[in-house]
């Protein structure tokens, strides 16, 4: 695809009159660009991540950078793992305190800390930031200047568990549909390229998955894993997400393999495999993105609709659906039921206006529309 | 059409017997059986002696490998016995036929309102198509359907029930009920229904009226149309005459593919409103290790997709002459 515009612009370029024909993907991103809302979502999708990236360095009791007994140090880094954080300050015993011990051991110590003094994992203490009262428990932690979107029940600030939230929603969307994307890309492709008994084989698995209901499946499989992480999770929504996938890819197959540019394809004597991923497989992409763009979606609902029902990440991993079960709980703490539930829904609707904007970029029916 | 349908139920059958061959073995894998799970629920501190867990085990078919007992499950449900539920100490059937009624509630209200309100709207936005009032409706709508159902569930419950006090918290019927007459209960059961019905219904009115929406755009640039129109016939006729007429199709086609969940109810919705229907059952069976109720529900989850997915199809022949079903 790549290799073809290219030659084509070559030839182009001697020949003024003709104008240049775009390849494929810069002509899709080309008609996206110009769908306002769509684009915006983008946007969105992408302050999501940077917020996931720089979760650290926006909400932790842990400085980004600090300077401790002659040599910088990234303590932030602990919250991507724990092993990240230097383990002087294990030794020198800071029990994650580092506002005081930072100044009572090394008086020459400087440091910069995150934009907000909260932990997404533990409640602040009073005087624990410079003569500041620590956080409320219960109903009294609503929204306030000092915990933005409030505080849980045991006083752990709800926007610093949002925003070290935010990983988890971005990763559960794009780890679960990768996987689901290439299941579904290869059984897709196989089925729709081969057809005949193959077709009629992988039909009937396609068949199968979807109607083994989703939630059965991930309960029983999250009860056999011993200790279920996310990441089994994002597996699990992904090995069973893939069918709508596979359904459209078989059919873009289907529809590419009887074309002309396959034909040619064939008679120079290009391998099976190299036909189906470097032939078709470019030309068939952007239609399949679109059911990937919308399982992202749905992937992060079934993710927080799982934390919310209380099987979700083990619960020092801070995530939406979990503060919405906390919220449920006590239904008086609105504060943990708007914020995450709000969070929850934009993202869900950035995704599938991304997802239909491609769907109208890339569907040629819908040029005109 | 006969051959095609013997194909068609043959290929239901094979593919029904994978379906529940992988759930049984899966629930039979998960840690802890029915038994344990309830001994630990009724009281952590007393332990059954090994002899009365064999025994137990014995009677509930548990102490043969799973895939042994799925032999022994399909030979009683060929002879429509479904066993019984080993924590509620019923037969599955009847407790299915329990649970049945009040997801119906949820279910068909929500459908009969969905329709009921997403035809007209769909209609008025093709018929006011790119007017301002048509894109907010529109803008609204395309929000309501991102909108996650427990978070309206959740937001509903906050300001309908706990700040506003108007409408029960969650249940299906107040303490009182039995003593209430006909109406008085009939009353209680919509008040109750009401929020869970919201939040089944708000998402499937913007997914159903966009659809009617997009497949009348497509509709209104027919030939046909311009025809209707030219011979002077008013754009309310042709509106609902020529063009509504013609998106039917993939209407119908949307029916068939809604039956399971009319049946199946949402988990998640059904536990927030501790509503006693299928979705509370499964989930209650899958945390108690109910084997014979998983697979009752699961079978019949799955016959009704496979049945929607038929009716469907069936429906689509009808419907659109120019569809043929192919008898090879």
């Amino acid at each position: 695809m790549q290799e073809q515009s290219e030659e084509k612009s070559e030839s182009t370029s001697q020949q003024k009159s003709v104008k240049k024909s775009p390849n494929f993907w810069a002509e899709t991103w080309q008609r996206f660009k110009g769908r306002k809302m769509a684009m915006l979502a983008l946007i969105y999708i992408g302050f999501l991540g940077f917020v996931a990236v720089f979760a650290p360095a926006i909400a932790g009791t842990k400085p980004v950078i600090c300077k401790y007994k002659g040599h910088i140090y990234f303590p932030a880094l602990g919250y991507f793992r724990r092993q990240w954080e230097n383990p002087i300050f294990q030794k020198d015993k800071f029990r994650n305190r580092y506002p005081e011990n930072l100044e009572k051991k090394d008086a020459d110590s400087w440091a910069i800390w995150p934009l907000v003094y909260q932990d997404p994992y533990r409640r602040v203490y009073d005087d624990e930031w410079k003569g500041l009262p620590g956080n409320p428990t219960q109903e009294t932690g609503s929204p306030s200047l000092r915990n933005w979107f409030g505080t849980d029940q045991r006083g752990v600030d709800v926007f610093a568990q949002m925003v070290h939230g935010t990983t988890i929603a971005l990763l559960v969307g794009f780890v679960s549909m990768g996987i689901a994307g290439v299941i579904g890309i290869i059984v897709g492709a196989l089925a729709g390229f081969y057809g005949k008994w193959i077709d009629m084989g992988l039909s009937r698995l396609i068949e199968v998955v979807m109607c083994i209901p989703t939630l059965i499946l991930i309960l029983a499989i999250i009860a056999i894993i011993d200790s279920p992480t996310i990441w089994h999770m994002m597996a699990i929504i992904g090995c069973t997400g893939w069918t709508g996938i596979a359904r459209l890819a078989r059919a873009e197959f289907m529809k590419l393999r009887e074309s002309d540019f396959v034909l040619a394809a064939k008679t120079t004597g290009i391998g099976q495999f190299r036909i189906i991923f470097r032939y078709i497989l470019p030309n068939s992409l952007a239609p399949v993105l679109v059911p990937i763009t919308f399982g992202i979606a749905a992937a992060i609902l079934i993710e927080s609709g799982l934390s919310f029902l209380g099987f979700g990440a083990p619960p020092p991993n801070p995530s939406w659906g979990t503060l919405l079960n906390l919220g449920r709980q006590n239904l008086q703490m609105w504060w943990l039921i708007f914020f995450p539930g709000m969070a929850i829904f934009l993202a869900v609707l950035a995704y599938n206006l991304i997802g239909e904007g491609l769907q109208e970029a890339s569907d040629p029916r819908l040029r005109d529309a | 059409m006969f051959s095609y349908l013997v194909r068609r139920l043959f290929i239901g059958v094979i593919t029904l017997v994978l379906i529940t061959f992988i759930i049984f073995g899966l629930i039979r894998n998960m840690p802890g059986t029915p038994i344990s799970v309830n001994m630990a629920m009724i009281d952590p501190g007393k332990e059954l002696n090994t002899a009365d867990i064999k025994r137990m085990e014995k009677a509930y078919g548990l102490d043969k490998p799973w895939y042994q007992s799925y032999g022994v499950w399909v030979r009683n449900v060929l002879q429509m016995d479904f066993g019984r539920s080993i924590s509620r100490k019923q037969p599955v059937a009847r407790l299915i036929k329990e649970r049945m009624g009040p997801t119906l509630i949820l279910s068909l209200s929500s459908l009969l309102l969905t329709y009921l309100l997403a035809i007209p709207m769909g209609l008025y936005s093709s018929a006011r198509q790119g007017k301002l009032d048509e894109r907010t409706v529109g803008t609204i709508l395309y929000m309501l359907y991102s909108f996650p159902s427990f978070v309206a569930a959740l937001f509903l419950q906050i300001y309908l029930a706990n700040k506003l006090g108007w409408l029960p918290l969650y249940g299906m019927k107040s303490d009182g009920y039995a003593s209430m007459t006909a109406t008085q209960q009939a009353w209680d059961i919509f008040k109750h229904a009401l929020m869970p019905v919201i939040c089944y219904t708000y998402g499937s009115l913007a997914y159903y009226s966009r659809f009617i929406r997009a497949n009348m755009h497509e509709v209104l640039r027919q030939d046909y149309i311009r025809t209707a129109r030219a011979k002077g016939l008013g754009p309310i006729t042709v509106l609902v005459k020529h063009a509504f007429r013609n998106t039917f199709i993939p209407l119908v086609t949307l029916i068939g593919l809604t039956l399971p969940s009319l049946l199946g109810g949402s988990v998640i919705i059904e536990r927030i409103f501790s509503w006693p229907g299928m979705g509370q059952l499964y989930f209650e069976s899958i945390l108690e290790r109910d084997y014979p109720t998983i697979m009752g529900l699961t079978l019949m989850f799955s016959i009704l997709t496979l049945a929607g997915q038929l009716l469907a199809d069936i429906f689509y022949a009808m419907a659109d002459p120019r569809v043929k079903i192919a008898d090879h």
